[in-house]
């Protein structure tokens, strides 16, 4: 996992077997694809997902499965890439019942393999979401997007416990992802040159 | 390189012989007013080969006049191959007259080391003669230098390892088997292997072509070709027959699979793996269609299977009143054979692929279709969607992207969702007016607020146009599009594109 996202993720980071989910914020959720180094990855039933803003942010997107359309075999598609990836992104398609839950959840730990989840999923260990974001670098006609501040928020279980608050750069202004104060006092303005 | 050791056997003459005549008897074999080989005898008398025939029969009076008969050389040669076979199945039958095998199994074969390199050419050349044919065998290294040293000496010689290039020194160039390049060398002064082996490489590929570098490196003794060598009679080809001719598609694609899948067992069994595959559908209505197909390594069955779909999907079309549809036959064709050294390189450069992930993606591909599960790639393009491109997992990626500039190009960073399908929006000015862009990609008004999927917002900063005017020389698939960036009261930032006067969120930056 990236160094930077230990502020959010307790315990060290993505333990196997471990369902985070992320409400609302894809960059997050590639964010946590970004750091696995030689280990694959695998996005499930998330077509929008765009591979390019994990890569930028520290992501080897040689190392990336997409299944755009896993249509009723959901569920079976996670368990045959929990075998393999060491982290599986995923969208179901509807609230999983149960038993699915507790077949991937063992599924990923026997197999190694963390699970973040972008939708509906009972017993999660940890929730991330952004709760607050401050773009910049645009005006009103002129500049592109550089960056934004955003407040991750994490809840969960056990060591997670009341939950952490950590201002991220998520975006930097170099696409990574980077700690950010909690205001700036200059807010960072847009360049002179105009787009186009 | 040096070529791995190669024996060959040479039958002088085999033309003559194959067609019947004692060497014994000046005879000549002939193409047109050509003579394209003589016996022993008429040789002495002075017939040679590329002479006019009525040249040849002024120099030997009673010389017999034979056509060429390639196939009855073929058909002969077949013998001799099968007899050298019993030393080595390895056999490759150069072209009829000449077949080679490597020294190095057939040594271990015969039971010496490698030092014993005569008494296996003695042997094999015994062989041969006790079939009743003339021979030679020479073994050197590779397959060039031991085709001469099967016609140097009384019946061949072995060339140590390592002198073959000073063996190979005092040949003129001629024996290159090019008469352009002989031609040129000559009045360059340059009239033997040595002499041309003595040129600088640099020099060399600086001022000839591909097939006169490869000439250059023959007469160095270089060669890096070995014998390419293949059980005989190993026909690896599998079919199947469809008896009524199957109808349904899906049908032909189920056998296509189990056919797939024992060609891949006879690879195996043989310790070989195929480039490209070949598969032959032959229709009832007797037309055949066959294509190649490349694959970099992974030769799944379902692979195979969905290729035959695809070219399937190709043929039925053609059969216009569907009467005599139908797919009588299908065959799979391995092609460029080479030893299964347990893993294929991969083609760019990049060996990411792991058994454990290979075999995870095709439980994926067992279930959803070979197009199920892809890997992305970089490609070239102004919108975010198209600076990737998908490739179903074990197929070959696509060209290397062209390294831009792309100019409208909205910079990075990129979004981190980019939606499949665009989603329509409205986009109005303080004034509730729609917000149009001209052909000179001036903004009617600023934008004040959007509406996606039935939701208002406030704009609160945006920025554009990015114009990206694509194949314009092409009218029927010309795009002009214009692209804004717009954080929204909410937070959010959109990516929004402007086309034929409606807009779209392409992606977002959430």
């Amino acid at each position: 996992m990236l160094p930077v996202l230990h502020e959010v993720v307790p315990e060290g980071g993505l333990r196997p077997g471990s369902v985070t989910v992320v409400e609302g914020s894809p960059t997050l959720a590639l964010a946590l694809t970004a750091g696995l180094g030689e280990r694959w990855c695998a996005v499930v039933g998330l077509p929008e997902a765009h591979i390019p803003a994990a890569a930028s942010m520290g992501g080897d997107p040689m190392r990336v499965l997409l299944v755009d359309d896993p249509g009723r075999r959901w569920a079976d598609v996670v368990a045959a890439l929990t075998d393999g990836c060491a982290l599986v992104l995923t969208r179901p398609p509807d609230r999983p019942a149960p038993q699915v839950v507790r077949r991937l959840t063992a599924l990923a730990r026997r197999n190694g393999c963390a699970l973040v989840v972008t939708g509906p999923w009972e017993g999660a260990n940890l929730r991330l979401r952004v709760e607050e974001g401050h773009w910049s670098g645009l005006g009103t006609g002129t500049g592109h997007l550089r960056g934004r501040r955003a407040l991750v928020v994490s809840s969960g279980r056990g060591a997670a416990g009341p939950g952490r608050r950590v201002w991220l750069w998520l975006p930097a202004p170099d696409g990574t992802v980077a700690p950010a104060a909690e205001t700036p006092e200059t807010p960072v303005r847009a360049p002179v040159a105009v787009a186009g | 390189m040096i070529p791995p050791r190669a024996l060959v056997v040479w039958c002088p003459d085999w033309p003559v012989t194959a067609i019947g005549l004692d060497a014994a008897a000046p005879a000549a074999v002939v193409s047109g007013a050509l003579v394209e080989a003589c016996s022993a005898a008429a040789r002495a008398s002075g017939v040679r080969r590329g002479q006019r025939v009525r040249d040849a029969q002024r120099h030997c009076p009673e010389l017999v006049v034979r056509e060429r008969d390639t196939d009855a050389e073929g058909r002969l040669f077949e013998s001799v191959a099968a007899a050298v076979s019993g030393v080595t199945p390895w056999v490759e039958v150069v072209r009829p007259g000449v077949c080679a095998i490597p020294v190095r199994g057939a040594a271990r074969y015969h039971g010496g080391g490698a030092d014993d390199e005569e008494s296996l050419r003695v042997h094999v050349q015994d062989t041969v003669v006790e079939q009743g044919f003339d021979c030679g065998a020479g073994i050197a290294d590779g397959l060039f230098a031991a085709d001469l040293a099967a016609r140097a000496g009384e019946g061949g010689v072995v060339v140590p390892p390592g002198e073959t290039p000073a063996f190979l020194a005092p040949y003129p160039v001629s024996v290159l088997g090019r008469p352009e390049l002989t031609d040129l060398l000559g009045r360059l002064g340059i009239r033997t292997l040595g002499a041309f082996a003595a040129l600088p490489v640099r020099d060399v590929t600086a001022r000839f072509g591909v097939d006169e570098i490869r000439a250059h490196r023959l007469a160095r003794g270089l060669y890096p070709r070995p014998p390419a060598p293949r059980p005989p009679l190993a026909d690896l080809s599998v079919s199947t027959e469809f008896d009524p001719p199957a109808v349904a598609a899906e049908q032909v694609i189920f056998a296509a699979k189990s056919l797939a899948e024992r060609l891949h067992e006879a690879l195996a069994a043989e310790a070989l793996t195929c480039v490209r595959i070949g598969v032959e559908v032959t229709g009832a209505d007797g037309r055949t269609l066959t294509r190649l197909w490349r694959h970099d390594g992974a030769l799944s069955a379902l692979a195979v299977a969905e290729r035959v779909r695809w070219q399937l999907a190709s043929w039925e079309p053609q059969g216009e009143d569907g009467q005599e549809g139908g797919v009588a036959l299908l065959r799979l064709l391995p092609d460029q054979l080479v030893a299964d050294d347990g893993r294929q390189e991969a083609l760019w450069g990049e060996a990411t692929v792991s058994d454990q992930i290979a075999r995870a993606a095709a439980r994926v591909q067992a279930m959803l279709g070979h197009q199920a599960i892809t890997r992305p790639f970089p490609a070239g393009g102004r919108g975010p969607g198209e600076r990737l491109v998908q490739v179903p997992f074990g197929d070959l990626p696509p060209e290397p992207a062209a390294e831009g500039p792309w100019p409208g190009r909205v910079p990075d960073p990129p979004p981190a969702a980019v939606h499949p399908e665009p989603l329509p929006a409205t986009v109005t000015d303080a004034d509730g007016a729609p917000v149009m862009v001209d052909a000179r990609c001036a903004v009617s008004a600023p934008p004040h607020e959007v509406e996606i999927a039935g939701r208002r917002h406030v704009v609160t900063a945006w920025a554009g146009p990015w114009p990206a005017r694509e194949r314009w020389w092409d009218p029927a698939r010309a795009r002009r599009r214009a692209r804004f960036q717009v954080v929204t009261g909410d937070d959010r930032a959109h990516l929004l594109v402007f086309e034929g006067g409606h807009w779209h969120v392409e992606a977002g930056y959430t």
